[in-house]
């Protein structure tokens, strides 16, 4: 039973792993430039030149969904890292500390909380006039909140262990033994939880992209790719099929990976 | 007896209370509680789940703030100066061993970090030869020790600490009776030889009996009988203390 | 003499490649109270692992190698004529409860903590075929003591103390009446009155309904009070078995003269 999810784990690991090379190495993959245009092989069928056919300009789609990738999933990673650790920071803080500044940030959250998050985003992302930055803020707003409330309950219970205790009577300060001894022993968990936000910050994304809230064209991005091109979707289906495609194949992944580490780690 | 009632009190702590509340509930862990600590004495801490016995080695430790009394070191005021100063005078031990050390360190790892900025790995092989343990067992996790071995490191790192007072709290109330003898072995040789003081809390006043000079029974968080330890299991004065000696005879051998 | 209750003969067994059990042989026979004692990693829970029948098929070869699996090697378990060793795990269920009874050392553990007592009591009472009687489990609270039985089916678990859910538990097994009750450290993890408490209630069950226990621990002193035969359990093996009180005043194997010194005395100083 172990062995067998171990070597699930392993080959949705794999799959992501491939995924992330052949996007981080678009650049040579890639057999055309994204961004030229060709006003001679307008929305080609799929050939041997243009493995997933070419968009309304001529572009290459299959150059587009390489370099596309790119963008969406380096914001991706960016944003997830960027959340988790001001999440966890401020989670460890207030679980630590407790007291007003737990109270506060806490109300805070559950204010950010009670909204659905993509209405959130989608309004901040209007406030801010689109572009790849503003509709990370705009996610990034609410997506702290999941891995600040996770990090402050774990503190908490670790908080309560006597190793804690025994650490504050050796002298140790507070910031030390959040350093050494809560954080460590949060990552696990955080780590789970960072795992499957890929999968959701990358819808988030790639809709707000579509909406026309995300990155500004010509920029090659999955989500406005889809929009761009499911006006001639009858013509040239495959400009809207390839980009899709790889869109749901990316979040199955690294949804699936979340939550075989999740199940993982429950059955220790 | 060789309790030498001329010897300097380390510890005292003068009508501590502290409430809980809970929902709607107040709870009195402790009222007004008067206890004192000589140089090389043990003093028993009986009472049943509840009774205030461990709020009792946390407030005095600092881990938890008193709501009013006053604890003193010696001479000097330490009222709410909060456990990280309290560590430089005392040490506490804990009911769960496992959890008394991060999973993820060593033991060698675990104890030189209590040692105040203090890495002397000679005197942790000296405490690990005092306890009994083999120094073979500093390399391993929490984990990859017994409940006993565990127990017994954490004398080794609350001795590295280099405190003259030792806060037990149940130590040996998750131990079977072999590690439980084990550590009350080692209690009495420290005594012995170290004229360490120790505030012993348990359960189980035949443990008490074995161990302290002094005890102090406690129930609903009131001290309701106290004294020298032979006293107070010969001449029982409280209906609470006479049940507690009564229940440990029919355990003992 | 009665027909033994339960035979255990050369009993050897296992986690994977490790032995924890090596040619137990115990007899108990019908209102007796058989206590194993030894110290923790001896072999007595596993023990008792096998006479509720938590272990493997002996047909399972594929799964006997591994440790998380209990296996056993070779011997019998007989309870009432029947061998334990080979049952199925409908027989299993069948048997846990009303034939054979297990009091945990952690009774809360195998409550569910969140739900209300009476719903628990009917819904196990119910499995077992009994009729749930709110008079009868209120008798018997009152019985071993339980003050306010009627407030107290109203509570859930983790309500309750470790000292009170012990006691709900000796109550549990009282109301399903088996003909065999294993005990495992029922008493180690109470403080001392209520340890004493829950005994006294262990031994009214066997003065009234001269019920059979198999009763584990590692204190001599607990031993004492309950047992009318004590078999002293090291490394897997039984080294000394007897009458409680001439087993206690002249042990012969040198581990039990171990044992007994750490007990801790009311008498020294």
């Amino acid at each position: 039973m172990r062995r067998q999810l171990k070597l699930r784990i392993l080959l949705a690991a794999a799959a992501a792993g491939i995924l992330l090379f052949t996007v981080i190495f678009a650049g040579v993959i890639a057999p055309n430039d994204p961004y030229a245009t060709n006003a001679l092989a307008i929305r080609k069928a799929p050939c041997a030149a243009y493995p997933f056919g070419t968009d309304n300009l001529g572009r290459c789609v299959f150059s587009r969904v390489l370099f596309g990738g790119r963008t969406t999933i380096a914001a991706t990673f960016f944003l997830v890292l960027l959340s988790f650790l001001a999440g966890t920071f401020i989670g460890m803080i207030c679980g630590y500390c407790g007291g007003w500044a737990d109270r506060l940030l806490m109300r805070i959250a559950d204010i950010l909380l009670s909204f659905p998050q993509m209405v959130v985003a989608i309004a901040v992302a209007g406030i801010l006039n689109g572009g790849m930055k503003g509709a990370m803020i705009a996610l990034g707003i609410t997506m702290w909140v999941s891995f600040a409330r996770l990090a402050r309950s774990h503190t908490l219970s670790i908080r309560q262990e006597a190793y804690i205790s025994s650490a504050i009577l050796a002298g140790k300060s507070g910031l030390s033994i959040i350093c050494t001894h809560v954080f460590p022993n949060l990552l696990a968990p955080l780590f789970t939880n960072a795992l499957t936000q890929i999968g959701t910050t990358m819808i988030g994304l790639s809709g707000l992209s579509f909406l026309g809230l995300g990155v500004i064209p010509p920029t090659a991005e999955w989500g406005s790719m889809i929009s761009e091109a499911r006006a001639y979707i009858q013509i040239a289906p495959w400009a809207v099929i390839a980009p899709s495609l790889v869109t749901i194949l990316t979040i199955v992944v690294f949804n699936y990976l979340g939550d075989l580490v999740m199940e993982y780690r429950e059955a220790l | 007896m060789k309790t030498d009632d001329s010897r300097e009190i380390l510890l005292r702590g003068e009508r501590l209370s502290k409430r809980f509340t809970d929902k709607d509930r107040q709870i009195d862990a402790l009222s007004e509680v008067d206890v004192f600590l000589r140089r090389g004495e043990f003093l028993g801490v009986v009472g049943e789940s509840g009774s205030g016995k461990s709020t009792l080695l946390k407030v005095i430790s600092g881990l938890l703030p008193v709501d009013a009394g006053e604890i003193y070191c010696g001479e000097e005021r330490m009222t709410g100066c909060g456990a990280r100063e309290m560590g430089k005078r005392l040490q506490m031990i804990f009911q769960d061993a496992k959890s008394s050390f991060d999973p993820r360190f060593s033991m060698v790892h675990s104890i030189l970090e209590s040692g105040r900025g203090k890495r002397d790995l000679a005197e942790v092989r000296a405490l690990i030869d005092l306890v009994g343990l083999d120094s073979v067992l500093l390399s391993r996790k929490p984990a990859a020790l017994s409940g006993g071995q565990c127990q017994r490191m954490a004398i080794v790192r609350a001795l590295y600490n280099g405190a003259d007072i030792l806060l037990c709290d149940e130590i040996t109330s998750a131990l079977d009776v072999s590690s439980q003898a084990q550590i009350v072995g080692i209690l009495k040789k420290l005594k012995e030889q170290r004229g360490l003081a120790v505030l012993f809390v348990s359960h189980d006043i035949a443990l008490v009996r074995m161990l302290c000079d002094r005890v102090l029974v406690m129930q609903n968080g009131r001290v309701v009988e106290g004294g020298r330890i032979a006293n107070v299991v010969d001449d029982p004065q409280d209906p609470y203390t006479r049940q507690l000696i009564e229940s440990a005879r029919r355990q003992s051998l | 003499m009665t027909e033994a209750v339960l035979q255990i003969s050369d009993l050897s067994a296992g986690y994977g490649q490790e032995q924890v059990l090596s040619q137990v042989s115990l007899t108990l026979h019908q209102g007796e109270v058989l206590c194993v004692a030894g110290e923790s990693g001896s072999g007595k829970s596993t023990l008792l692992q096998v006479i509720c029948g938590n272990h493997l098929p002996v047909s399972d070869a594929d799964r006997a190698g591994r440790a998380s699996f209990l296996r056993i090697e070779s011997g019998s378990v007989r309870f009432q004529g029947e061998e334990l060793t080979v049952t199925s795990p409908s027989q299993r269920r069948k048997r846990m409860g009303t034939q054979i009874g297990l009091i945990p050392q952690n009774p809360a553990g195998s409550f569910n903590p969140v739900r209300r007592l009476d719903a628990q009591f009917r819904e196990t009472l119910k499995s077992h075929g009994i009729a749930y009687d709110r008079g009868e489990i209120v008798r018997v609270f009152d019985s071993i003591g339980l003050s306010e039985p009627e407030k107290l089916l109203r509570c859930r678990p983790y309500e309750l103390s470790g000292g009170m859910n012990q006691r709900i538990a000796v109550a549990f097994a009282m109301l399903l009446a088996p003909t065999l009750l294993l005990c495992d450290e029922v008493t180690s993890a109470l403080d001392v009155t209520t340890a004493i408490t829950v005994i006294d209630e262990l031994l009214k069950l066997k003065r009234e309904r001269n019920m059979t226990m198999l009763f584990v621990t590692h204190h001599l002193g607990i031993a004492r009070e309950i047992a009318d035969r004590i078999a002293i359990m090291h490394r897997g093996r039984i080294v000394e078995e007897g009458p409680a009180k001439e087993l206690l005043a002249h042990p012969s194997h040198e581990y039990t003269g171990k044992l007994l010194r750490d007990v801790p005395r009311m008498a020294e100083m």
